[in-house]
């Protein structure tokens, strides 16, 4: 009982110190509890739906960011590892009759597999031949999605895939979780010791060389870890439209996905979440102007990124918080001193 | 700076609370959703061919459900389908939860169709398909019945007939050479974009054409969106066929069509080109799509009594020749004729009612089988060939084709050069 | 058939030439990615069109109109959009993305997904060492080379072609020597995009018209531009007639599979990465800190 009531001081404690200090984590955890609550209020399946489609994508963004911002791949190709995903966990599902729980999984070892098999010809290659070199991957691979038709279905995709949850409320519960708990994961990924090394071999990575550490093999993780988030996001979409077809493979997803992460802020894992949920969504809404859409959400687009080009969150983080000159810890913008240091904040 | 991000926000503020509004309202009605790619013309037809039933159904008074009389009233949905698949999904979604509607017409793309079709089977509403000639659409309610019966095709014919009408303008237009240019035997190159739905008519061709008395002398697979077929036609001339068997729905379509006109390549292209069935394709390939026959649904003949009036007054309401998806003409007064006779809205009640439809429409007498597909077939729907002559898409099949001859048809012509090629 | 490959080969290579060479330009002078690079391309066609249909003017008028059009368009998006954000690679890339999707959906609204067309400059075809090959691909191919060699003269002979040489070799520097670095990159930009255009009106009458034919030469030309090594005017000029001969190859020798033309095209560009990663000529740029 004792350690019970232990555990339960600590975690508050951790709260209490953690979470509360910052406006953006308190924003974060408000943001979870309200989708997780959601149900509660409305069951409307039009908006269920949207949310699930917003959660997986949201994966997907968050895995781009692993790489491209992270370890500075630029991945123009990222719908790849969607799409193998997608299509490892239809044909598992129906040829091998698989459940979700499995087939998803063994998808997303598929679309790591294809992380290395990218990540390889593109360890020698920098910058803007890298992006390129990417963006030329899944168009490669849906030529030959079009050529064995009798294995993908050419242009009419594989269907009939079996449902994620038996229900519209299941079925959003566990992609509203996972993303939570991927998203966290990734979030932990940044913040380790490996997660600095790829942030250093972005700032300079002949530095990280020069210290002794193995960029081809971190490299190499990167490609493979964002493949396996970005695989999870495949086979979820897969067993939720009930569908994978070449739509999953599209430049103009992997351009998407790359506008999202943009939007909302590359090299942060929040960021590219926070992109989705407003741009997917208010792509959405923006239905009743059919004509309009696309125009007004790339127009929305080219205005945040003129006066926001870090991204909207990193923008929005720099109003309501305030970085330590000392000690580099953040603090809400509204106090005088830091909260760990006692610095003067100006 | 900061002034421009409030308005900014402000207007996106708007426009979020003015889209919660848009759910269902309004007086008693039947709600037909229509759903297709509304940014393209084959969603245009879908909205088009609708409207034009409903308005003349409302004229009447609309439709007799039990006591009262109920207008039809139309939801324009857009499934965006060419562009992206989840917004299909979501416009099926938004037309059934939030727009209530009782009735479902439209759907294009196969791919599309079969995820849209999934989400009105688990509401159970009665959608009637003019655009996807899939068989697995239909064969799905064999497989399936309580499950699917609430799924009907009006338009187009299944790929199966798609490709025996295919074969049977190719046999007219083989048999005319044959007789005039006295060609002994024929060569035939088979050009088919790379989609699936071609795939199995490119293996009958390839199996069923030596049997008819004729050589394949090549196989060629474009992308459905190219934009240069030179070299296949360079390929294809120096192969020296008579006739090219084409099989395009898309934009490639124009692009052969206008380079084969223009290079004034020897041999008559026939067969299925969907871009050859609009009005705009003459202007699209500058006239050089002179000559080119294709399947088609309407035509301005007599197919039925209602075929020539439907045509005119489509054309001169829209402003151009309806296409096959114009269908949802038909399958909104099917809609209707059945909603009166079944007197209620019930889906489970009209299904019955449905299926022994034998309406004579626009496009023939529909009349669906087993697996609730239109039936094909003399004294049903048959589709027609239209040809372009000098600017003017005319019907050249059927012509005299078992007996039958829709009248206002002309006899197929073959392209001057090709005659004057061979007449040597 | 081998004459057959050479001359589309031949007429396709002339035609990603003109788009790659402007794209390799912008991205050597000043650094940009300019994915919008073959929207220009495709709004140029757009322009001529209705130039032609709406107001009845004659190709031949429609065309340098069109090109000076979208030539000042291109300026001023660049300094309203690109200017502002020039340090910011990654943003730069997307508004280039952002601006290529306004355009296309602009064109979209304007003209729905219809396809459209214009009549050739010159009609009919002649026949080439046995090839039939239209009129206006060979009025493609010699307008292409008059421009190719038009923008070699520029780039060599001119002094404005010396700072916008010296700007790609080495920015820092060539803003001390005196080269106003924002306007030649306003300038590469404007000419880029007018290479750009010109292609458009030279292939308007052979292609189709809709809001989409952007995507395809897109891919074409950064692949072009990345086999023959970003940067390199020389290495785009080769690399897209080895990319042409591929695909034009692809077509003869495998008709079953003339869909995979743009996958192979694109195996051969990464094929060759494998071996060298600039590309074939280009120059490997010194981390720039």
């Amino acid at each position: 009982m004792g350690l019970i009531a232990y555990y339960f001081r600590k975690a508050y404690t951790l709260f209490k110190g953690e979470v509360l200090v910052l406006p953006s984590r308190m924003a974060v955890l408000i943001f979870a509890i309200s989708l997780l609550v959601l149900p509660l209020f409305t069951q409307d399946s039009y908006l269920l739906r949207i949310l699930i489609l917003t959660n997986i994508f949201a994966i997907l963004a968050a895995s781009w960011d692993l790489l491209s911002g992270f370890t500075g791949q630029m991945n123009f190709g990222h719908a790849l590892f969607f799409g193998v995903a997608a299509y490892c966990t239809a044909i598992l599902n129906l040829r091998l009759g698989l459940p979700p729980w499995f087939s998803i999984p063994l998808g997303a070892m598929g679309a790591v597999l294809a992380g290395l098999i990218v990540g390889i010809p593109c360890l020698r290659l920098r910058g803007t031949y890298l992006a390129l070199t990417t963006l030329a991957f899944p168009i490669i691979l849906l030529g030959l999605v079009f050529a064995i038709p009798d294995v993908t279905g050419g242009e009419l995709g594989i269907s009939g895939i079996k449902r994620l949850t038996s229900s519209r409320l299941g079925d959003y519960y566990v992609t509203t979780l996972l993303m939570l708990i991927l998203g966290f994961v990734m979030w932990k990924i940044t913040d380790s010791k490996k997660g600095i090394i790829l942030h250093a071999i972005r700032e300079d990575e002949v530095a990280v060389r020069a210290s002794g550490i193995n960029t081809t093999r971190y490299k190499l993780l990167a490609f493979c870890l964002s493949g396996f988030f970005a695989g999870i996001a495949g086979g979820l979409y897969a067993h939720f439209m009930r569908t994978a077809g070449p739509s999953t493979l599209e430049v103009a997803l992997s351009f998407q996905i790359v506008i999202w992460a943009v939007f909302g802020g590359m090299v942060s894992i929040y960021g590219p979440v926070a992109g989705v949920f407003i741009l997917f969504p208010l792509l959405e809404f923006l239905r009743f102007m059919p004509k309009m859409r696309m125009l007004a959400f790339a127009i929305i687009v080219l205005m945040t990124l003129l006066y926001m080009p870090q991204g909207l969150i990193p923008w929005i983080r720099e109003k309501i918080e305030k970085e330590c000159p000392r000690c580099k810890i953040r603090n809400v913008a509204t106090r005088k001193t830091c909260r760990i240091c006692t610095a003067e904040l100006d | 700076m900061k002034k421009r991000n409030v308005v900014l926000s402000m207007l996106l503020a708007i426009c979020l609370v003015t889209s919660f509004g848009f759910s269902a309202w309004g007086e008693e009605a039947i709600k037909i959703g229509v759903i297709g790619p509304m940014q393209f013309t084959q969603g245009e037809g879908h909205w088009n061919g609708a409207t034009l039933a409903a308005e003349q159904i409302n004229a009447k008074g609309g439709v007799q459900v039990g006591d009262k009389k109920l207008p039809i009233e139309l939801i324009k949905v857009d499934s965006n389908e060419f562009v992206s698949l989840p917004d299909a999904t979501n416009a099926v979604e938004l037309a059934t939860s939030r727009y209530k509607v009782n009735f479902l017409v439209g759907g294009f793309r196969t791919e599309a169709v079969l995820v849209m079709q999934d989400i009105a089977m688990d509401n159970k509403t009665i959608f009637i398909g003019c655009g996807a000639a899939h068989p697995k659409l239909c064969g799905k309610v064999k497989a399936d019945y309580d499950r699917y019966k609430y799924w009907f095709r009006v338009t187009p014919i299944n790929s199966r007939f798609l490709v025996k009408v295919d074969f049977l303008l190719l046999g007219m237009v083989a048999k005319m050479m044959a007789t005039e240019l006295k060609i002994p035997k024929l060569k035939v190159a088979i050009v088919a974009e790379k989609a699936v739905w071609c795939d199995p008519i490119v293996g009958i061709a390839q199996k069923n054409l030596p049997k008819m008395g004729m050589e394949v002398v090549g196989v060629w697979r474009p992308s459905p969106v190219a934009t240069d077929v030179t070299a296949e036609l360079s390929a294809i001339q120096s192969s020296g066929a008579h006739i090219i068997f084409t099989s395009f729905s898309s934009s490639v379509g124009i692009t052969f069509a206008k380079q084969w006109g223009e290079l004034k390549v020897p041999a008559a292209a026939v067969g299925i080109n969907v871009e050859a069935q609009k009005d705009g394709f003459w202007a699209a390939t500058g006239g050089k799509g002179n000559y080119t026959l294709t399947i088609n649904t309407y035509g301005r003949v007599k197919i039925t009594d209602q075929t020539i009036d439907f045509f005119d007054t489509y054309r001169k309401k829209f402003k151009e020749a309806p296409n096959y998806t114009a269908g949802t003409y038909d399958a909104v007064y099917i809609l209707a004729d059945a909603i009166a006779k079944a007197g209620t809205l019930d889906p489970d009640k009209l299904v019955p009612v449905i299926e022994k439809t034998d309406r004579t429409g626009a496009a023939g007498r529909v009349v669906f089988d087993q697996t609730h597909d239109v039936t094909w077939g003399p004294g049903y729907v048959t589709s027609v060939g239209t040809q372009w002559q000098n600017g003017k898409n005319m019907v050249v099949w059927p012509y005299k084709w078992k007996g039958i001859t829709y009248e206002g048809s002309v006899p197929y012509l073959l392209p001057p050069w090709v005659v004057s090629h061979y007449k040597k | 058939m081998i004459q057959n490959i050479i001359i589309n080969g031949l007429i396709n290579g002339s035609i990603y030439a003109l788009l790659a060479i402007g794209f390799s330009l912008v991205f050597g002078v000043a650094r940009i990615v300019n994915i919008a690079h073959t929207a220009f391309y495709m709004l140029a066609a757009y322009v001529i069109y209705v130039g032609f249909h709406y107001l009845g003017i004659s190709p031949y008028v429609a065309m340098p109109l069109a090109i000076i059009i979208v030539g000042l368009l291109s300026v001023v998006c660049y300094k309203l959009f690109i200017n502002p954000i020039r340090e910011h690679e990654a943003a730069v890339l997307i508004a280039t993305i952002a601006l290529a999707m306004v355009i296309q959906e602009a064109l979209l609204i304007g003209f729905g997904g219809h396809y459209l067309g214009v009549p050739p400059l010159v009609s009919g075809y002649s026949t080439i060492a046995g090839v039939k090959v239209t009129n206006q691909h060979l009025l493609a191919l010699g307008v292409a080379i008059l421009a190719l060699v038009g923008a070699w003269a520029l780039l060599m002979k001119t002094r404005l072609g010396l700072a916008l040489r010296a700007t790609a070799q080495d920015r820092e520097v060539a803003n001390l020597m005196g080269m106003n670095e924002a306007r030649v990159a306003m300038l590469t930009m404007g000419i880029s995009v007018m290479l750009a255009a010109l292609a458009g009106a030279i292939v308007v009458p052979l292609f189709v018209l809709d809001p989409h034919m952007w995507m395809h030469p897109l891919i074409m030309m950064l692949a072009i531009v990345v086999l023959g090594g970003l940067g390199s005017m020389k290495g785009s000029f080769i690399g897209s007639y080895i990319l042409a001969f591929a695909e034009v190859l692809v077509v003869f020798l495998l008709p079953m599979g003339a869909y995979l033309k743009g996958s192979v095209a694109l195996s051969i560009m990464i094929l060759v990465l494998l071996i060298r990663p600039e590309g074939l000529f280009g120059v490997a740029f010194e981390e720039e800190r």
